[in-house]
């Protein structure tokens, strides 16, 4: 649970601005695997309409599973889907108005591109030249339009991606699934494609149910992720939601980098709380519901800590220590903090000037500070 | 020096190999009528070979067995391989999949002996069948399933899931599933599983003498049976004759095979390039 309820109401988001219209609704819905191992646990879900909803969560927390049911290749142990309205927990994946662009995209080796992108069309009673229309603008959605009669073979990995989605849009689904959809390609190409992907799914204006263990991925795509672990959801929000307000050391930890220090509520106000930690003593800028003397969680993501050589002033939100790690990313560098008392902690400085500006090296003290809106207090 | 000792110890296998057939071949030219003694070059045993109609009978029938039988080792092959490797749970599963690779292991003449047991009783209850081609068709076949379900599988395992997943999810029902997108890959696995049963049936010599009846031998049996009442030429120049044409197509579809392999290759690279552009 987030115990920075204050901030809540203040933060507008996305989910609040869409049409409410509900497309998925998920009851309950549970998989067991041989008796006893439970791959997705009793869980209840709704998208709405033109949403992108992602799944995140990493190998074996139940999210391929999950995404499986829905595409109508498992059998849910327990629970209903809805589609529309419409009960289709026992309809087969053949007759499911929901078609998936794979992982790896599993473009049928055999066929051309264009019959790869008419194959769904031509199960349908499709007239040939709907059918051949139809492929027509999915060719040049994707902007293949000269690749048709070429194989899966001879395109290039980008190619691939792009045929494969088009082979999913084409029988205008009611709802996409999306395995892992940028898995397979390099990093630069993924921020090009992530781009692309999404303007093509609001073009066509189909509702997505994505499945990634790339937070990257999920952020800039979705406008909904739901943190899975062991078969449960852990958090479901918006993506900023799920970033500056996680509501435990797990979905903290998961999403992104973070600095925690375990301490206890010292004083507990309306309008600020003190938390006592070994390292620091933490003034949290706005109130929590929680009591004197609990023994609490504090969060601190390493971008919104600065650096200094001189003490603060203050006498709270600052602790000090010795660079033993200095890690450059180009845009930004990492320093590793160990405090005083044996504690690392991470801290990102932007490098907005050419020369390194924090003028920090190895082994020199140093201060981190942080302002009183930054962490986030957790009570799991 | 490890070199000379690899390269000394290659030609000595290869010598080991394929002597024994350069020396059939040649021999096969050989105008005496004793096989060990050369004399000088002719066609006198291939003009002999024209003309034995027996011989000839019986290259027939091993080809039409071995055509026949590997047809149907492959049909039930290939579907016994389906079952195994697309369904992990159906009542019987263990035993259809030991019983299937049972042939592989147990010794031709323990089979055929079984089988020429029941065919006997068979025919004794119900006056069918006769043996003859038939009967010896259902042996290769049976020991041809075996060797066909396991290529194959190999190939079915190998194949992505997801591509059947993929045309289930475009609206296939199961069996267009395997219409469409299945059979199409399987193709190579077919063919090489045809060939391998077809040559298999084409030289069995201890099935065939257990089940042929009277006027169906075949040529190995032929060969056989000639071979103990000594050897004659004739003999050598239809082996050379079934070398030529064996040799014939495996230097053809490797040639084929390797020329596809490249052509892809440079696909591959091509559509890289184009993209990198």
């Amino acid at each position: 649970m987030s115990t920075t309820a204050t901030t809540d109401s203040a933060k507008p988001s996305a989910i609040r601005k869409m049409a409410p219209q509900e497309l998925l609704r998920v009851e309950g819905i549970t998989k067991v695997y041989d008796g006893s191992v439970k791959a997705v646990d009793n869980i209840s879900l709704t998208v709405a309409t033109g949403e992108i909803f992602a799944l995140l969560g990493g190998s074996g927390c139940g999210k391929s599973t999950l995404l499986r049911m829905l595409a109508g290749f498992e059998k849910p142990t327990n629970g209903k889907i809805f589609l529309a309205g419409k009960d289709i927990t026992d309809l087969p994946a053949y007759k499911r108005p929901i078609n998936m662009m794979f992982q790896s995209y599993a473009l049928f080796p055999h066929l051309s591109v264009w019959e790869n992108i008419a194959f769904g069309l031509r199960r349908d009673d499709m007239a040939k030249g709907d059918i051949a229309e139809r492929v027509e603008s999915m060719l040049s959605l994707v902007q293949l339009d000269k690749f048709a009669k070429r194989k899966p073979h001879q395109l290039s990995g980008g190619q691939q991606q792009r045929v494969a989605l088009a082979r999913s849009l084409a029988k205008r689904p009611k709802l996409l699934l999306l395995d892992e959809p940028l898995g397979a390609l390099d990093k630069k190409l993924r921020e090009k494609t992530q781009l692309e992907l999404v303007n093509i799914i609001e073009e066509v204006g189909v509702t997505c149910v994505l499945v990634t263990h790339d937070q990257e991925e999920a952020m800039t795509m979705a406008s909904r992720i739901a943190v899975m672990s062991e078969g449960s959801f852990m958090q479901v929000g918006s993506p900023d939601e799920v970033y500056e307000m996680p509501n435990s050391r797990q979905v903290a930890d998961f999403i992104g980098n973070v600095n925690i220090f375990d301490g206890i509520i010292e004083e507990d106000e309306s309008d600020h709380v003190t938390i006592r930690c070994e390292e620091c003593l933490h003034y949290v800028g706005h109130g929590i519901s929680g009591n004197v003397g609990m023994s609490v969680g504090v969060a601190l993501r390493p971008e919104k800590i600065t650096l200094s050589k001189e003490q603060p002033q203050s006498e709270y939100n600052w602790c000090a220590g010795e660079v033993v790690e200095i890690v450059y990313f180009g845009a930004h560098t990492t320093y590793h903090l160990k405090l005083d008392s044996g504690k690392v902690i991470k801290a990102q400085e932007l490098n907005n000037t050419r020369d390194l500006s924090c003028g920090l090296t190895w082994g020199d003290r140093a201060y981190a500070h942080w302002n009183d809106m930054a962490m986030v207090v957790l009570t799991y | 020096m490890n070199k000379l000792f690899g390269r000394a110890w290659m030609i000595a296998v290869y010598i080991f190999l394929y002597m024994p057939i350069v020396t059939l071949v040649i021999y096969s030219f050989n105008a005496s009528p004793l096989v060990t003694v050369w004399s000088e070059a002719s066609l006198r045993w291939y003009v002999a070979l024209a003309n034995d109609g027996d011989l000839i009978a019986a290259v027939w029938l091993s080809l039409k067995i071995a055509f026949l039988s590997s047809l149907m080792s492959v049909f039930f092959g290939t579907f016994t391989a389906f079952a195994l490797t697309r369904y992990k749970r159906f009542p019987g599963r263990t035993l259809l999949s030991s019983m299937s690779s049972t042939p592989l292991v147990m010794p031709d003449v323990i089979v055929g002996l079984s089988l020429l047991l029941m065919l006997v009783s068979l025919q004794h209850w119900l006056g069918f069948p006769e043996r003859g081609l038939f009967t010896i068709l259902l042996g290769h076949a049976l020991l041809g399933t075996a060797y066909a379900a396991v290529v194959v599988t190999s190939r079915l395992n190998e194949m992505d899931k997801r591509l059947d997943e993929a045309a289930m999810d475009l609206g296939c029902r199961p069996f267009q599933v395997f219409r469409l997108v299945t059979l199409p890959l399987l193709v190579p696995a077919l063919v090489s599983a045809f060939l391998l049963t077809f040559t298999l049936s084409f030289d069995d010599v201890v099935l065939s003498s257990f089940l042929s009846g009277p006027g169906y031998s075949t040529l190995p049996m032929v060969i056989f049976s000639r071979a103990r009442l000594g050897l004659n030429p004739t003999i050598n120049a239809v082996a050379a004759v079934t070398i030529a044409v064996v040799s014939i197509a495996v230097i053809a579809s490797s040639i084929y095979q390797s020329r596809a392999e490249r052509q892809r290759k440079r696909e591959v690279a091509q559509a890289y390039s184009d993209a990198n552009q």
